[in-house]
């Protein structure tokens, strides 16, 4: 993909010396306890199409919010045209001309195109019924406009996801939108698709107006942007043009120079035991993984969303079914066809979502630390009675040796901060026999002291002798966690980093499906 | 992007809502039986009424425990009513039919009966968990096909008392040491049934599917297991609260028996939900339910309060229950 070399003869550069339509100054946002932004600037100009990049919690989504007036900056100011600008609420900025197009495109599958577009104002009337024809013909004019020929009573349903993203390109449009916010836009988009995504945006620019583009996507930034602008922890970490677009450059700002620095992984407890044997597993996105898990040793997979990396978790836990492929744990073939049978296995799962798919939240942190192991505690096989005592013993064991804090094993698990929540979701496992640890986003949304504890607990499971797969939604955690690591771009593994090679630029650059200076893989 | 973490929860000393939504249908039921007693002191506090309030809410109580287990899986079951005119229609009809007076014949056709509904609420769990037809669709087509079975197989005739064995009727009828059947078999059903959620793994599996039916999958726990399991006892629940309606009437009626049960059940869990242990169902929660229903209309009654009167306030106190309980929920999201 890197050798796709951009042409100079982009729309956006005819006007790329206009005076800026959208300008951030010194924007500072403050959460209880984190500075999320710090004095930063943005500047998009007239008719041009500008990415904005940067690794998960580098500010991106809160710069956006505070721009939308989703948020209040703590300190900062937003121009639009020159003039400030200041919204208590995200109508404010619609009126103002800044509109947001969200991932999943905020449009209502059940409604027809139409009414989509109509969505939140007064549809025209006559004798007081709705005027259908009037809908239509206004709805069929705004299409035009951004040149999507799609019939305006379709079910939006019905339609492709790059038609769906230009529909709300279109209404931002037709509100007389100068500034138009896109939110990751391709993430459910096929290549193809990101084509005419991208041919239509060009034709937009080409008539004034400006886009600023989150994505981390790089190939596709490459493609598009006139400009762009790197957020690195809160703080602007460079802007780079057109002539100066270099991917290397982007990358070392992406990641940051520090980055380097982190304290990396030193000792490694994997033994020559192979512990579990992936061969040729396909499923989701994934396609044709091939790897081995040595006993005590933490494997990182690693790429994009929707790299297909995530998925091969899932898969190994038997959540989706596997179209091919064979896994074999101490060289017994088993077969993971649903999570039960992947338990029975010895494999455990943290998955990424931990609000929607690990919690219990009307329970105690007992009942939710017991919930897979219960059958550890029965007096009796028939009626199954729990040993409550027994229950109580085993959970607290865990909950100390998890380092939980909390009140009390009968606490509400919600009364629990994330960190904390997320070693009850943990240290479930210790209690099933699970020899296999499945680890994805472990320390999602957990504070920086949990982070450095969660790993610590994940070192002294290595050391234990239990094999460890590592998916991070943070790239720079996989030289600190990891001994080695696998990355994927488009499903399939690209590369394998280990040792000094093992970096976050070097995962990145795979990941974005670059080659390595001196790759031998 | 990772959202930064919201500070500790602020520990609060004592909270009125809080405190309200964990007691109030307690509260309410302890106000209700002071008000009543001091009406009709003569009347309304004695051991005799205490026994029979319990004794005319006993057959709902022991279709509203069964209702909260499929509750508590995240399921529901609005074939209920239907079934629990096909328990005591089927037990007078086959007990007429085979004409003996014998205890264990009884006790098998009553077995033989729940088994019956038991079946018909694994065919509900099996259709919604397999199939992912909507609870509340199927339940609902479920109980027009139970009651036109009834209605074909009866010939909308009614088995008459003369037709039923004594030994049947004293089962909805007679006392042991001076408590009613009826109070008896309810009380079993519910300590079975609390033992069985609160107590067993089968219990704990099923509020972890009705609490996060992801999380409980990732944990190995099978929705269709237990998604059979709770119809099953929410079927035979409603057929046993028949039976006992169809022993006490003395009479196998064909239709107009369950329906009567059929929201008082779910106005009972729903009150239980909001009861000790808001946002939960639970069996102490439903029986208390159950109490606050008999109670009502037993004290409005004793006062001589026009029926409407009872609706109205059962009404009210159902939707009081309602938001102290989605005001603590609310809070927890």
């Amino acid at each position: 993909m890197s050798g796709t070399a951009p042409t100079d003869s982009r729309p956006g550069t005819a006007m790329a010396d206009a005076a800026p339509v959208l300008t951030v100054r010194g924007m500072r946002k403050e959460f209880p306890g984190t500075l999320a932004l710090d004095d930063v600037a943005l500047s998009v100009r007239k008719g041009e199409i500008h990415a904005l990049l940067g690794e998960n919690g580098a500010g991106k989504s809160t710069l956006i919010k505070c721009i939308c007036g989703a948020y209040a900056p703590t300190a900062g100011e937003v121009l639009v045209e020159g003039r400030p600008v200041s919204f208590a609420t995200p109508r404010g900025a619609v009126e103002a001309g800044i509109a947001v197009v969200h991932q999943h495109y905020n449009l209502v599958p059940t409604l027809s195109v139409a009414e989509n577009l109509w969505l939140g104002e007064r549809l025209p009337r006559r004798l007081g019924l709705v005027d259908w024809p009037a809908v239509h013909a206004r709805a069929r004019q705004v299409l035009d406009r951004v040149g999507l020929d799609i019939a305006t009573d379709a079910d939006v349903a019905t339609l492709r996801p790059d038609q769906l993203a230009m529909i709300s390109i279109a209404k931002a449009v037709s509100g007389d939108a100068r500034i138009i916010i896109l939110d990751e836009p391709t993430n459910a988009l096929l290549p193809h698709e990101v084509d005419r995504l991208f041919d239509q945006m060009r034709g937009l620019a080409r008539r004034g107006h400006s886009f600023l583009y989150v994505s981390h996507r790089l190939a596709e930034v490459f493609e598009i942007a006139d400009r762009v602008t790197v957020l690195r922890d809160g703080r602007n970490a460079g802007e780079f043009d057109r002539a100066g677009l270099d991917r290397r450059a982007v990358v070392d700002a992406i990641v940051g120079k520090s980055a380097t620095l982190v304290a990396r992984k030193t000792r490694s407890h994997a033994q020559a035991q192979v512990m579990m044997q992936v061969q040729g597993l396909s499923g989701q996105l994934a396609r044709d993984v091939t790897f081995d898990l040595h006993a005590g040793e933490i494997v990182g997979v690693a790429g994009l969303p929707g790299s297909g990396a995530e998925d091969t978790l899932n898969l190994l836990f038997g959540r989706f079914r596997r179209q091919a492929g064979t896994v074999r744990i101490g060289g017994t073939l088993v077969d993971l066809r649903d999570p039960a049978a992947a338990i029975a296995a010895g494999i455990a799962l943290v998955p990424a979502d931990r609000l929607a798919e690990s919690m219990f939240h009307a329970e105690s942190i007992r009942a939710n630390i017991s919930m897979p192991s219960l059958a550890k505690y029965l007096r009796d096989s028939v009626i199954r009675l729990i040993n409550r005592s027994a229950e109580v013993a085993g959970t607290l064991q865990v909950a100390e040796q998890m380092h939980v804090r909390m009140a009390g094993i009968e606490s509400p698990v919600s009364d629990l901060s994330g960190g904390n929540q997320q070693k009850v979701v943990l240290g479930r496992w210790l209690s099933t026999g699970a020899r296999i640890f499945l680890l994805n986003a472990p320390t999602a949304a957990v504070d920086v002291g949990a982070k450095a504890e969660i790993y610590n607990l994940i070192q002294s499971l290595a050391e234990s002798g239990a094999g460890i797969v590592f998916a991070s939604t943070e790239l720079e955690e996989y030289p600190v966690v990891c001994d080695r690591v696998f990355v994927f771009s488009q499903g399939r593994v690209v590369g394998e980093l280990a040792g000094d090679r093992l970096t976050e630029g070097n995962i990145m650059t795979l990941a974005a499906g670059g080659d390595l200076p001196d790759d031998a893989t | 992007m990772t959202q930064p973490e919201t500070g500790a929860k602020p520990a609060l000393p004592f909270n009125l809502m809080r405190f309200l939504s964990r007691y109030g249908t307690i509260l309410s039921l302890v106000l209700l039986i002071i008000i009543f007693s001091a009406g009709r002191p003569e009347v309304f506090p004695s051991v005799r009424n205490m026994l029979n309030i319990l004794n005319q809410v006993s057959i709902l109580g022991i279709i509203a425990v069964g209702l909260t287990v499929c509750m508590v899986v995240g399921l529901f079951d609005l074939s209920i009513g239907a079934m629990a005119t096909f328990g005591g229609y089927f037990a007078a009809r086959f007990l007429a039919e085979i004409d003996s007076d014998s205890v264990l014949v009884v006790l098998a056709v009553m077995i033989a009966v729940i088994v019956l509904a038991m079946l018909i609420g694994m065919l509900n769990g099996f259709l919604i968990a397999r199939l992912g037809i909507s609870p509340i669709v199927e339940t609902l087509a479920m109980s027009f096909i139970v009651t036109g079975l009834i209605l074909g197989i009866s010939g909308s005739r009614t088995v008459n008392p003369s037709e039923i064995t004594m030994t049947f009727q004293w089962i909805g009828q007679g006392r042991i040491f001076g408590i009613p059947n009826a109070v008896l078999i309810l009380t079993a059903t519910a300590f079975v049934l609390w033992l069985f959620l609160e107590h067993t793994q089968s219990g704990r599996n099923m509020y972890a599917l009705g609490g996060n039916k992801e999380a409980a999958r990732l944990s190995g726990i099978s929705f269709t297991r237990y998604a059979l399991m709770g119809m099953a006892i929410a079927a035979a629940c409603a057929a046993l609260g028949g039976m006992v309606a169809g022993a006490n009437l003395g009479s196998g009626r064909p239709q107009g028996v369950g329906e009567t049960y059929l929201l008082n059940a779910f106005v009972a869990v729903f009150i239980g939900a909001s009861t000790l242990k808001p946002g939960k169902f639970h069996i102490l929660g439903t029986a208390i339910g159950v109490l606050l229903i008999g109670v009502i209309n037993n004290g409005l009654s004793t006062l001589g309060v026009p029926t409407f009167w009872q609706y109205i306030v059962q009404g009210t106190i159902l939707i009081l229950a309602l938001i102290s309980a989605s005001a603590n929920s609310v809070r927890r999201v």
